[in-house]
């Protein structure tokens, strides 16, 4: 079910996941597209979130934009429910912080990334080259985790409980928790159209699912449910943003995901597994979720024999 | 035996245990048949040489990505038998290679070629055969009688209908392929000549007629009800005439028209992933079906490419395809689902957005008028041996039938 409507205020507003934001030029949703965005989410009981340039927005946006609940994704700390950040540097914050950056950054600089963990109550790390990865890069990302998952074993130790999405969330979860897009959320972009999610939308405008005049119009709308997805729904990666863009550019398909973004989730659960492992030998540590089960593979496709 | 053990289809050679390799060699024919869902055919799209050995040397290669215990080459057009000077080569050098390297297909490959059977008799066609005879399936595609045959199948520029020239070639294909199948294919404009077709083509010795509505939506009100009409002929002319016992048609099959499970029976239909197609650029398809020359609407599906070689992840989708997620609730719940087929190629051409994932359904009412003549079929030959006291050697002798469909 549609939960969440995601609205991009500006051409340049900040990509907060896997995509690029090409756009360089500023412009401005319209103020009446951002009304008619706003109402339509009103009458369809979604939950507003902005998504920001890095410039300051006119008073009158203001003003429209507070006129509903919502939350804003923002390149800059300043007023920001999200804090969206485009390289490793240092951080104090009482926001989550969304870390977008590639492979090679975040193997050369896992100490700097436990730093700016400490300087915030959340942080998400998001891989921009997720279909880059190669068997190299897949042992050197193992043990990038497994430093990390003892860098957060020692904070859980101290005492504090810190978020890293790619080694807590799988902890915290007991079902699936996917990204969504198309299915629990959509994207209104300037131009008054909806898209599946930001990344559709600059990858080609053409490709919408409606606009606020008509109405949405998702095709095959069922593909974008889990149940629908023959090797997710067969998953535990449950961490796993199951990245619909991803899945389309790699496989053609919004329903399969690829080789390298099942490994990289798995190598991810698996560090998760081990480090539940380890915090529960210094004591109990959340008894209401099951131990994360050892398994043999890496990708479910390899097994689909036995589903 | 008994002389009353009923004949059904046979089944493919090493079916199931083989991988399915295609070259597009021509996107030429001599023909314009109006049914054909090659929509860009052309005279210029002409396979080379450096392309197909290219595209052999990646195949065999890599032989850990094609671990199925045999292969079948297939050729195909257009019109291959265009192409015969080239093919030759293509199964030299195959033969060759897979000698050479000591592959684990040596000893199991067959050449296959479905062909509008015009050439068949041409000397360069003709030493083709002699030379690769314990290797090769052809398959000549005959429509039935004359009329109906010439109503589809005519020449290029003239319109002419290609009747003749095929009939006078079949003693000869039957001569060196006793076992041989035609191949029908029924569209709208051919179904009042289905019977009549079917016994035409016994007539002339082809003991196996593979048969199949087309998947496209061309089917026009009322067209389900003479489909029914003219299988419930058929059936009658089969049982009636005896030919049950020794002639098969893909259309009555016992396994035709029952529920099917959610889960046991849940597999995806066609092997479009599970086969390779390779066309004159040397890309790589799924299936011949999503090469550009094929689709109406939808841009091609290319799975790599000769020098690149072929890209896993976009096999994913069609190795974890299964027949629930693509079919609509209505197909899932279906009392009469089993043999109801789909072509993936069309499904996708069909479909609203760019997914192999939505089935087409056009063949709906056909496939129900099917069960009930079929259904007939059954009912009305059972008791006949029964009758006859043959029924219990009927069923000890029966064969496991194996539809045909692309
Ligand atoms: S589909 Fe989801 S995970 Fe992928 S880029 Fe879009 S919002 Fe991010
Ligand atoms: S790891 Fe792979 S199978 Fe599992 S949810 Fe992610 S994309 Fe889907």
């Amino acid at each position: 079910m549609l939960q969440y409507l995601i609205i991009l205020l500006d051409e340049t507003s900040t990509s907060f996941c896997h995509y690029e934001a090409p756009k360089k030029e500023r412009k401005l949703i319209s103020l009446d597209t951002l009304r008619q965005g706003i109402r339509f989410g009103m009458m369809e009981n979604l939950m507003i979130q902005y998504v920001y340039p890095d410039y300051e927005l006119p008073d009158e946006y203001k003003e429209v934009i507070e006129s509903i609940d919502h939350s804003k994704i923002k390149p800059m700390a300043e007023d920001a429910d999200v804090l969206v950040m485009n390289k490793i540097e240092a951080v104090q914050t009482d926001i989550p912080v969304v870390l977008r950056i590639g492979k090679q950054e975040l193997f050369a600089h896992q100490k700097e990334v436990v730093a700016m963990l400490k300087g915030a109550p959340r942080l998400n790390v998001v891989l921009t080259d997720v279909e880059t990865f190669t068997d190299e890069d897949f042992d050197a990302y193992k043990k990038v985790l497994a430093a990390l998952s003892a860098e957060v074993e020692k904070l859980y130790v101290e005492g504090k409980s810190p978020q890293l999405n790619l080694l807590t969330d799988r902890m915290m979860l007991s079902q699936m928790n996917n990204c969504g897009a198309g299915d629990t959320s959509i994207t209104l972009a300037p131009n008054g159209k909806f898209y599946v999610c930001p990344a559709f939308y600059y990858d080609d405008e053409a490709d919408s699912i409606g606009d606020l005049e008509q109405g949405l119009d998702i095709k095959n709308k069922q593909l974008y449910k889990l149940s629908y997805a023959p090797i997710c729904r067969h998953c535990d990666a449950w961490q796993c943003k199951r990245c619909i863009w991803l899945n389309r550019k790699t496989t053609l398909e919004v329903n399969t995901p690829s080789h390298e973004q099942c490994v990289v989730a798995h190598l991810e659960r698996n560090a998760s597994r081990e480090l539940q492992h380890n915090i529960r030998k210094h004591g109990t540590f959340l008894p209401e979720h099951e131990e994360i089960k050892e398994i043999d593979y890496l990708d479910p496709f390899d097994v689909r024999e036995d589903w | 035996m008994s002389d009353y053990t009923i004949r059904e289809q046979s089944n493919t050679w090493q079916e199931g245990a083989s991988k399915n390799i295609t070259f597009i060699v021509t996107k030429d024919c001599q023909l314009a048949c109006k049914y054909c869902y090659l929509v860009g055919k052309n005279a210029k799209e002409r396979m080379p040489w450096s392309v197909a050995k290219e595209a052999i040397d990646y195949i065999l290669g890599h032989e850990g990505d094609f671990r199925e215990e045999a292969v079948i080459w297939d050729f195909i057009g257009g019109e291959p038998f265009l192409e015969i000077d080239l093919i030759d080569k293509i199964c030299d050098y195959l033969k060759n290679e897979m000698f050479r390297r000591n592959h684990h297909w040596f000893n199991s490959y067959r050449f296959s070629f479905s062909t509008n059977g015009i050439n068949y008799h041409e000397e360069k066609v003709q030493r083709y055969i002699e030379k690769n005879r314990n290797h090769l399936s052809i398959g000549v595609t005959i429509d039935g009688t004359e009329l109906k045959h010439d109503l589809n199948r005519v020449y290029k520029h003239s319109e002419r209908g290609s009747y003749k020239d095929v009939a006078r070639n079949i003693p000869l294909w039957l001569q060196q392929f006793p076992n041989a199948a035609t191949k029908v294919t029924i569209s709208s404009a051919d179904i009042p000549y289905i019977k009549e077709s079917v016994l035409h083509l016994y007539s002339l010795g082809i003991h196996e007629v593979n048969i199949n509505c087309v998947f496209e939506d061309v089917w026009n009100e009322g067209d389900d009800k003479l489909f029914e009409e003219q299988l419930m002929q058929l059936a009658d002319g089969i049982i009636d005439g005896g030919y049950y016992t020794d002639y098969a048609c893909s259309f009555f099959s016992e396994y035709l028209g029952k529920p099917l499970d959610i889960e046991r029976e849940n597999q995806n239909w066609c092997g479009a992933g599970k086969m390779l197609s390779i066309d004159a650029a040397g890309n790589f398809y799924p299936c011949t079906r999503f090469a550009a020359y094929s689709l109406r609407s939808k841009k091609p599906v290319i799975i790599g490419n000769i020098h690149d070689g072929i890209d896993k992840n976009k096999l994913r989708p069609f190795l974890t395809l299964d027949r629930t997620t693509q079919s609509p609730q209505e197909c899932i719940d279906c009392e009469v689902a089993s043999g109801c087929a789909w072509c993936q190629g069309e499904n996708y051409d069909a479909a609203d957005t760019n997914t192999i994932y939505q089935r087409a359904t056009a063949i709906c009412k056909m496939h129900k008028a099917r069960v009930r003549a079929n259904n007939y079929y059954w009912n009305k030959l059972y008791r006949k041996l029964e009758l006859e006291g043959q029924r219990e050697e009927f069923e000890k002798n029966k064969k496991k039938s194996n539809d045909v469909i692309c």
